[in-house]
C-alpha cells in the first residue's frame, strides 16, 4: 500500500462541516487542498498525517469577489482560474503573473492559493505578489473569521499565524489602483522550476515622484518578505538613476539569503539588488 | 484509511470506483482499470508523463487522491484520445514529425496537446510552448 492510501481523508461538503472538523482535535486533519505540494511531500519522505481534512472544490472558498477598493479571492481558488478570472487582471496584475508561473499547467489546475500561502515556503510563487497589496488573510473558525495583516501572517520558516483549529478563508487584496506592479521570477527554466528568487513590487509615481513603494521578495530569507528599509529609502523621493542605483544596493545589503541546492547566497544577494533595479527601471 | 466510493466516466464509460481515498489517481487508472497509457515519471508532479484530462483540464494524476474527484468526473487518458480523431489526427503528426525517442513521455504530450486544441485551434509554436511546458522529454531535453 502507497503511503498516502494510509490516510483517513475526510470530505466536508461545506465550510461549516470542515470548522467542525478542525474543531475537534481527535477529528482535526492536515488540510488538505489541491496537493502540489502535500501529496508529493507524503510520497517522497515525509510521513504522512492519520487524518486530513480535503478543502479542494470547497464551494465557499472557491468565490472571487470585486469591491470598489478591494478584491477578496477564495483560498481555494486555483493559479489557473487566476489566469481566467479577466476582470481581476488589471487590479492585481502582478499575482496574476505569479499564479502564471507556478508549476506548470498542470499544477495550475490543481494549485490553490492558499495552499501556496499556507505551504509557507520562502520560494512560493505568489507570496511576494501578495505581500505588496498590503492586505489580509481571513482565517475562519467556529470562532468567527478574524483578518491577519499579510505582513504577520508567515511567521517563520514554513510556519503561518493560523491556529490548528483555523481554516484559510479568502484574500482582501487592495487594488493596484495607479500604482505600477510587476512581477519577476528568477528560476532555471521558465516551467517547473522552483524559484531561485522572485520579486513584486506595487510602485505609485506622480511627476517623477516615488509616492509608495511596496517591494517583496522571495527566496532570501526563511520567510517572504518586505523590503521596508528600500521602501523607506523610495518613498517621496524623486526618481533618479542615483536613487535607483542606491535602492540597488541596499537592497543587496538588507537581505541575508542561505545557499542551497538551487542557487548560492551571493547569486541571490546580487540578483535582490537587480531585481530592485529592474522593478524601477520599469515604471 | 477511508474507503470511497464514486461513480466516474472514464473515457467516455461509466465507472463505479471502490478504493482508499488517499489512493493516487494514477495507480487506480493502471492497477485498478488497467489503463497503463498514462506513465510514471517522477511520481512528484514535475514530469508531465502522467497528465491525464480531469473534466477536460490536464492534471498530474501522480498528486490526485481519488477521493477529490466527486461523483460525475470525467476523466480522459491516452486510451481515450487515441479514439477521438483529434487524438490520431495528433498521433500520427507526432509521428511524421519524428517527435518520439523512447516514447515514455508521449502520452502526456498527446493529452497536453490535445487539451490546447479546443481553446486555441491553430496555435503558433510560441502558443504551444507554455500549454507543453509541463511535459519533460529526457531524450530530447
Amino acid at each position: 500500500m502507497k503511503t498516502t492510501e494510509k490516510i483517513n481523508i475526510r470530505f466536508p461538503q461545506t465550510l461549516a462541516e470542515a470548522l467542525r472538523l478542525q474543531a475537534r482535535k481527535n477529528t482535526r486533519g492536515t488540510l488538505l487542498a489541491g496537493g502540489t505540494d502535500l501529496m508529493v511531500q507524503w510520497a517522497s519522505g515525509t510521513p504522512p498525517p492519520a487524518r486530513a481534512t480535503s478543502l479542494w472544490n470547497l464551494p465557499e472558498l472557491c468565490e472571487i469577489e470585486v469591491r470598489d477598493d478591494d478584491i477578496l479571492i477564495g483560498a481555494g481558488v486555483t493559479h489557473a482560474f487566476l489566469g481566467e478570472a479577466k476582470p481581476i487582471h488589471r487590479h492585481l496584475p502582478a499575482l496574476i503573473a505569479a499564479a502564471a508561473t507556478v508549476g506548470a499547467i498542470q499544477i495550475q489546475a490543481r494549485g490553490t492559493l492558499g495552499g501556496n500561502a499556507a505551504n509557507a515556503s520562502p520560494a512560493g510563487d505568489t507570496a511576494p505578489a501578495l505581500l505588496i497589496t498590503g492586505g489580509d488573510v481571513l482565517l475562519a473558525s467556529l470562532d468567527g473569521t478574524r483578518e491577519v495583516p499579510l505582513d504577520e501572517f508567515w511567521t517563520g520558516y514554513r510556519q503561518i499565524a493560523a491556529r490548528p483549529d483555523e481554516i484559510i478563508l479568502a484574500f482582501r487584496l487592495p487594488k493596484k489602483g495607479s500604482a505600477k506592479e510587476r512581477f519577476r521570477k528568477i528560476g532555471a527554466r521558465k516551467a517547473q522550476a522552483i524559484s531561485k528568487i522572485m520579486a513584486a513590487s506595487r510602485i505609485r509615481v506622480r511627476s517623477g515622484r516615488i509616492l509608495s513603494a511596496a517591494i517583496a521578495l522571495g527566496s532570501v530569507a526563511p520567510t517572504p518578505i518586505r523590503l521596508t528599509q528600500v521602501e523607506a529609502l523610495l518613498t517621496g523621493q524623486a526618481l533618479t538613476p542615483s536613487l535607483v542605483a542606491q535602492a540597488e544596493k541596499l537592497a543587496q545589503t538588507s537581505v541575508k539569503p542561505i545557499a542551497d541546492i538551487r542557487s548560492s547566497a551571493e547569486y541571490r544577494r546580487w540578483v535582490a539588488g537587480r531585481l530592485v533595479r529592474d522593478a524601477l527601471e520599469n515604471l | 484509511m477511508s474507503t470511497i466510493t464514486r461513480t466516474w466516466k472514464v473515457n467516455g464509460k461509466p465507472i463505479k470506483v471502490r478504493a482508499p481515498a488517499g489512493r493516487r489517481l494514477l495507480d487506480y487508472l493502471r492497477d485498478d482499470l488497467g489503463l497503463i497509457g498514462a506513465k510514471e515519471g517522477c511520481g512528484e508532479g514535475e514530469c508531465g508523463a502522467c497528465t491525464v484530462l480531469i473534466d477536460n483540464e490536464p492534471m498530474v494524476s501522480c498528486i490526485v487522491p481519488v477521493g477529490q474527484l466527486a461523483d460525475g468526473t470525467e476523466i480522459l487518458t491516452i486510451e481515450g484520445v487515441e479514439k477521438k480523431r483529434a487524438g490520431r489526427l495528433l498521433q500520427q503528426a507526432y509521428l511524421e514529425c519524428g517527435a518520439v525517442q523512447c516514447g515514455f513521455c508521449i502520452p502526456g504530450m498527446i493529452i497536453s496537446s490535445y487539451a490546447l486544441l479546443p481553446k486555441n485551434p491553430k496555435p503558433p509554436t510560441q502558443a504551444i510552448r507554455p500549454p507543453l511546458s509541463g511535459n519533460l522529454c529526457r531524450c530530447t531535453g
